[in-house]
């Protein structure tokens, strides 16, 4: 009996063990090898859409969470200077500084607009590829909690770039259309339409922002 | 694809090259940009006063199952000529799948109402003889926008000249069949557009030069479905 009960204990620990050591593993070791850019997505982009997920913040303390959150995870100066074309060569510092400002609240309106879409749904990182040694595409999906099968997720990709040794996101793309570079097509045809006036720019946009955030309330 | 959007875009392209002088060099290729400005104007106002109400009106009271029933059936239409195309452009897979598709959502997927086929295991792709061109070489043309119909620069429109003639639909005689035509094109605009109505809204609410979004919008997006979501060409 004795040796009944020691063999039946002895099983039990080491159905135990392995139990801890499988436990051990599983959470230790990540789903695939992730490289930097592929971390920086998959731990910050999900933090983003926890604060537009959070239902017991009022909507100006969510609006302030994510533009915070938004200012960490992108640079926009980046954005708004490459948006500029061909008419950043000829604009003037303070012009230049002054757009940068402008630039800055249209993108954080238009942006939580975007990514409220996402909201409720969480990010998958499937992938990445480089663009040249300080760039990466990294590439995820939106997978909706009300669709866990669809065959067609969302396909949203993020192109992380090494700004003085710091990820930063620099555009963003869904379904294969990239942010940054729409607004350049736009910007550039409205500057092209208005002979190069940044000045003109910049007000509109300014406008384009207060609509923007009038349609969020 | 109905003859209607084909013979539109063939006449159009035609017109404009009669009536536009030599173009000079364009960053954008879009050396009918004033008459493409001006049919894109007429275009909204079609929207704001036809597709968006009518796409509003299907939205809030037609209910969703018959809504889904309606995309499903107009996509299964379209598979032989998503089939001849994954053929044309050496996709075995794909056109494996496409076959299967339309097998299984005609037959257990009530003619197409259900999409039966995904439920198994056989996800849906679009193609288009549009792609077929670009992935062999022919490039886009100088871009151009049609009368109700949005962008449609020469490689698609003369890609929906061929598609239509991969529609089995177009063989099949019926009374009043331009009317059938029209209908079913009329029903895919407006399913499109009911299901995009947020989308485009804020799209127009944040732009400075819609038109200039569209077209950038356009030519990225077709440009991800001739590349397949690979990586970006070199700036």
């Amino acid at each position: 009996m004795v040796g009944i009960k020691h063999d039946v204990f002895t099983a039990g620990l080491k159905a135990a063990l392995m139990a801890l050591i499988l436990a051990a593993g599983l959470a230790a070791a990540p789903a695939r090898a992730a490289n930097p850019a592929e971390m920086f997505i998959a731990q910050n982009v999900q933090r983003g859409l926890v604060i537009l997920n959070n239902k017991q913040l009022g909507k100006e303390e969510r609006r302030s969470q994510f533009q915070a959150f938004l200012l960490g995870l992108t640079d926009i100066r980046v954005i708004a200077d490459y948006t500029l074309g061909q008419y950043r060569r000829g604009a003037s510092p303070a012009d230049m500084a002054a757009f940068e400002d402008a630039f800055k609240d249209y993108a954080l309106a238009v942006y939580q607009t975007y990514f409220d879409k996402f909201s409720g749904q969480t990010l998958q990182v499937t992938g990445s590829y480089p663009l040249d040694p300080d760039e990466t595409v990294v590439k995820t999906v939106m997978i909706d909690p009300a669709k866990p099968n669809d065959p067609n997720p969302l396909l949203v990709n993020f192109r992380v770039a090494n700004e003085g040794g710091r990820p930063a996101v620099v555009d963003f793309s869904v379904s294969g259309v990239w942010l940054r570079e729409t607004e350049r097509s736009d910007f550039t045809s409205y500057l092209g339409q208005n002979s190069g006036n940044i000045p003109a720019l910049i007000a509109a946009l300014k406008t384009k922002t207060e609509q923007e955030r009038a349609s969020a309330r | 694809m109905p003859r209607v959007r084909t013979a539109a875009a063939l006449l159009a392209a035609l017109a404009l090259g009669a009536c536009a002088s030599t173009p000079g060099p364009d960053a954008n290729n879009d050396p009918y940009e004033s008459t493409n400005r001006e049919i894109f104007h007429f275009d909204q106002k079609f929207d704001q006063w036809m597709l968006e109400p009518s796409a509003e009106y299907y939205d809030d009271y037609v209910p969703q199952g018959i809504r889904n029933g309606a995309h499903n059936i107009l996509s299964n239409l379209n598979q032989p000529a998503v089939f001849v195309n994954d053929v044309l452009q050496g996709e075995p897979k794909n056109a494996g799948e496409t076959i299967a598709r339309f097998t299984v959502n005609t037959t257990l997927g009530l003619a197409g109402a259900f999409d039966t086929a995904a439920r198994l295991g056989l996800p849906p792709h679009t193609n288009d003889f549009g792609l077929t061109l670009a992935k062999w070489g022919v490039g886009e043309g100088p871009y151009l926008v049609l009368p109700m119909l949005g962008a449609d620069p020469p490689r698609d429109a003369i890609g929906q000249a061929a598609d239509f003639a991969f529609d089995p639909t177009i063989y099949v005689h019926l009374k009043a069949h331009i009317w059938w035509a029209v209908g079913r094109e009329y029903l895919t605009i407006l399913d499109t557009r009911a299901r995009n109505l947020d989308t485009v809204n804020e799209i127009e609410r944040s732009s400075l030069d819609y038109y200039a979004t569209t077209r950038s919008l356009y030519r990225q997006f077709r440009d991800n479905q001739i590349h397949n979501d690979k990586p970006p060409p070199e700036e």
